[in-house]
């Protein structure tokens, strides 16, 4: 049995076949496409656990396939990008990313984003948790992901629900960066608070009934986040 | 048609032009003896109608003093109307003579017989005077309003034209062009102060140049008596931004002072136009620039990565692990491969700074967390070696672009790990000094030479003795050009042996004033 199925989108062939090659390696089962619009072919013909999207590509480029992606497919995408500066990566996450990886990598270090992105999610908290949302009009189906608020529905990727049922195993308690970043995204990680700062809003912007005021996923400045129920 | 021709004015004399077309001079001369000859005209015209008049009441239908009184007030206001208050003035007499004489008793003598004749007579004259008078008045006004119409329209069109002018062309010459042939002016000088350059059309006379620019300079009024000249500056907010010479009397004082607010008008448009196209120019470099460079980071990582992804699987030891020598030979490749890297990443880096294709994107941070990112950045190179970060709690916030100040720690911490011994700490910290964040970077290492001091901030200088080390030369250079567009500098004192202490301030953010 394969660890996964990735598809690679890269326009540049040597990283194609390289990718291949060692991903084949390590288990995974491995399909390549040669630009954003030859990827979301291939992505609409089959399903895929994790997408290798690279940034920058001719045609439509990869912030662009990374949205399209995100609207019809809940598979895990990883984000190659060469510039490593603040603005590309909250681009990328902002986009629909779940992590992302700078140009050149190295391979271990690849490896492990990709298994922390097909990790298992974290337990999920019970139907009991999720009546106190239910009485503020926010409804979750745990089982389709699918939030509603005020009429207003979204579906939540692997990575949001993950932190999503995180908060609501522990309710009424700051959490630190540090500690959700672990849990949520895996051991290697800690120090990315961009991560954070881009899935809380995303976030947000699926539970709460006004974003800019949040009343459940508020910030505790300089410590972390607290999800906050009303009990 | 006109020519216009465009003169850029020399600092030492112009040679002089002579004009082809128009001679003013001569046509000076002449105008004056022209006028006086049309005027003793119409005087004798004027004294002819009252005798005509005189002939017409004594021969041809005899009528009584009153009566003639009436028709020689109808005649005067006949000449008023058609002529000046001069031949009006002279006509009155003559009109007050030939009533005494031919109609007052005693008929036929310049006497008059009862006192209550004078009466008449004199009531008589003061209404022909001022009748002529108010005759001649409304007249002048009539022409007056004429004049003003015709210089309204005149204006408009000119207003007009300025507005449609292509700005793809001169616009200096553009509104001589204009002025010349809406306002059918013959001859007209622009004078430009920032190019020193003179259009004309009309004008072939080089020595208004001297006078034009004189007007501009001293931003006052100067006429050419000679030439029927006058220049006036022109100016923009209080500032003469040039001046127009144009023929005398050719307008009014308040057209002319129009016709100048629509020069200065026209000119700044078109300039703030021009400086706008600059800008928009400029901004397309910087856009092409900043892709060229993306492409050109693109281009070179792309084949890196390749190469890094096969030598870090193949050291990872998965599945077979790799014999001892094979190791040695794929970590030569693999150190390799990371130096290029960090060489294309500061090249591009360095060249974005200076090529000025990138914008401060300033923010309010804590100088606490820009050095902890910065250490996060750098925790693979940092590995075990101990880094003592001291930066008080009561620190102020600054203004800065984090993403390049990010840039300036890491080049410089990167620099201390190289340059002190793996088992010496390094110390990072801040401290409050003279109205600003004052960030301080100390190692302990060699320290660096007095002589080599000023010069480790120039592009690609390698320490005398560090040439072994692993290194681009372009750290501290970068690091500086970041500190600079920010307003600051970056400073090092270091004696050998003694280890070296980087420094730099930052701007502390409006309103964060130190607690």
């Amino acid at each position: 049995m394969s660890a996964g199925k990735i598809l690679i989108v890269d326009d540049d062939p040597q990283i194609r076949r390289v990718m291949r090659s060692t991903l084949t390696a390590h288990g995974y089962e491995v399909n390549d496409a040669r630009s954003g619009e030859e990827g979301l072919e291939e992505l609409r013909n089959s399903s895929y656990d994790l997408v290798l999207l690279d940034m920058n590509m001719p045609g439509m480029g990869g912030l662009e396939a990374c949205r399209t992606i995100r609207s019809s497919s809940e598979a895990a995408i990883i984000m190659l990008t060469v510039n490593n500066t603040e603005q590309q990566k909250v681009e990328a996450l902002d986009a629909g990313a779940d992590d992302y990886v700078t140009k050149p990598f190295s391979t271990p270090e690849l490896l492990a984003r990709i298994r922390a992105s097909l990790r298992r999610l974290p337990q999920l908290p019970g139907q009991s948790d999720l009546q106190p949302l239910a009485a503020q009009g926010v409804n979750i189906d745990l089982s389709s992901r699918e939030v509603g608020v005020h009429g207003r529905t979204a579906r939540l990727t692997a990575r949001e629900f993950g932190l999503l049922t995180y908060f609501l195993a522990r309710p009424n308690k700051t959490i630190t960066h540090r500690e959700l970043l672990q849990a949520v995204w895996g051991p290697d990680y800690g120090d990315e608070l961009e991560y954070l700062r881009v899935f809380v809003n995303r976030l947000r912007k699926k539970i709460e009934p006004d974003p800019s005021k949040p009343i459940f996923l508020v910030t505790d400045a300089w410590a972390g986040y607290r999800f906050h129920l009303p009990q | 048609m006109t020519s216009v021709r465009e003169v850029r004015v020399p600092e030492s004399a112009l040679v002089a032009r002579v004009g082809k077309q128009v001679n003013p001079d001569s046509r000076k001369s002449r105008l004056p003896l022209r006028r006086n000859l049309q005027l003793i005209l119409r005087v004798w015209a004027a004294l002819a109608f009252i005798a005509a008049t005189t002939f017409f009441l004594v021969r041809v239908v005899p009528v009584n003093d009153t009566t003639a009184g009436f028709l020689y007030l109808v005649a005067i206001l006949v000449i008023a109307t058609r002529g000046g208050l001069i031949e009006s003035t002279i006509a009155s007499f003559a009109a007050m003579l030939c009533f005494n004489f031919f109609f007052l008793p005693p008929v036929g003598a310049l006497t008059i017989a009862d006192p209550r004749n004078w009466i008449a007579l004199f009531a008589f004259l003061a209404t022909s005077l001022t009748a002529s008078q108010l005759s001649v008045r409304a007249k002048r006004r009539a022409v007056e309003a004429e004049d003003r119409r015709g210089e309204v329209e005149r204006l408009y069109a000119l207003s007009r034209a300025l507005l449609l002018m292509d700005t793809s062309h001169p616009i200096a010459k553009q509104i001589v062009q204009q002025i010349a042939l809406s306002c059918e002016i013959p001859g007209v000088a622009l004078y430009m102060r920032n190019t020193g350059e003179v259009h004309r059309v009309g004008l072939e006379d080089s020595e208004i140049e001297f006078s034009l620019r004189e007007a501009a300079v001293r931003s006052s009024v100067l006429k050419d008596q000679e030439k029927n000249l006058i220049m006036t500056p022109i100016r923009l907010g209080g500032e003469p931004i040039g001046s127009l010479a144009l023929n005398d009397g050719a307008l009014s004082d308040a057209a002319l002072q129009s016709l100048l607010n629509l020069v200065a008008i026209g000119l700044e448009r078109a300039n703030s136009q021009k400086a706008m196209t600059q800008a928009e120019v400029a901004r397309q470099s910087e856009e092409l620039k900043s892709t060229l460079l993306d492409a050109i980071a693109h281009e070179f990582k792309t084949p890196l990565t390749s190469i890094k992804a096969v030598t870090t699987d193949l050291l990872s030891g998965s599945p077979r692990p790799l014999e001892p020598h094979e190791r040695e030979l794929i970590s030569i490749v693999d150190e390799s491969t990371d130096r290029l890297s960090k060489l294309v990443s500061d090249a591009i880096q360095l060249a974005r700074i200076e090529g000025g294709s990138f914008r401060l994107q300033l923010g309010v941070h804590f100088v606490h967390s820009l050095i902890s990112t910065a250490i996060r950045q750098m925790k693979s190179v940092i590995d075990d070696r101990r880094i003592d970060v001291v930066v008080p709690d009561d620190l102020p916030p600054v203004r800065v672009d984090a993403g390049l100040i990010h840039v300036v720690l890491t080049h410089l911490l990167d620099n201390a790990l190289k340059y002190s011994p793996p088992d010496n700490p390094i110390t990072i910290g801040a401290r409050l000094s003279e109205g600003e964040v004052v960030v301080y970077l100390a190692d302990r290492g060699k320290g660096i030479a007095a002589e080599e001091q000023g010069q480790i901030f120039a592009k690609f200088y390698r320490g005398s003795n560090e040439r072994h080390l692993q290194g681009t030369g372009m750290g501290l250079a970068i690091a500086r050009e970041i500190l600079r567009a920010h307003g600051e500098d970056i400073a090092v004192s270091s004696s050998p042996g003694q280890g070296s202490e980087f420094s730099f301030g930052l701007p502390i953010a409006p309103g964060g004033i130190p607690r």
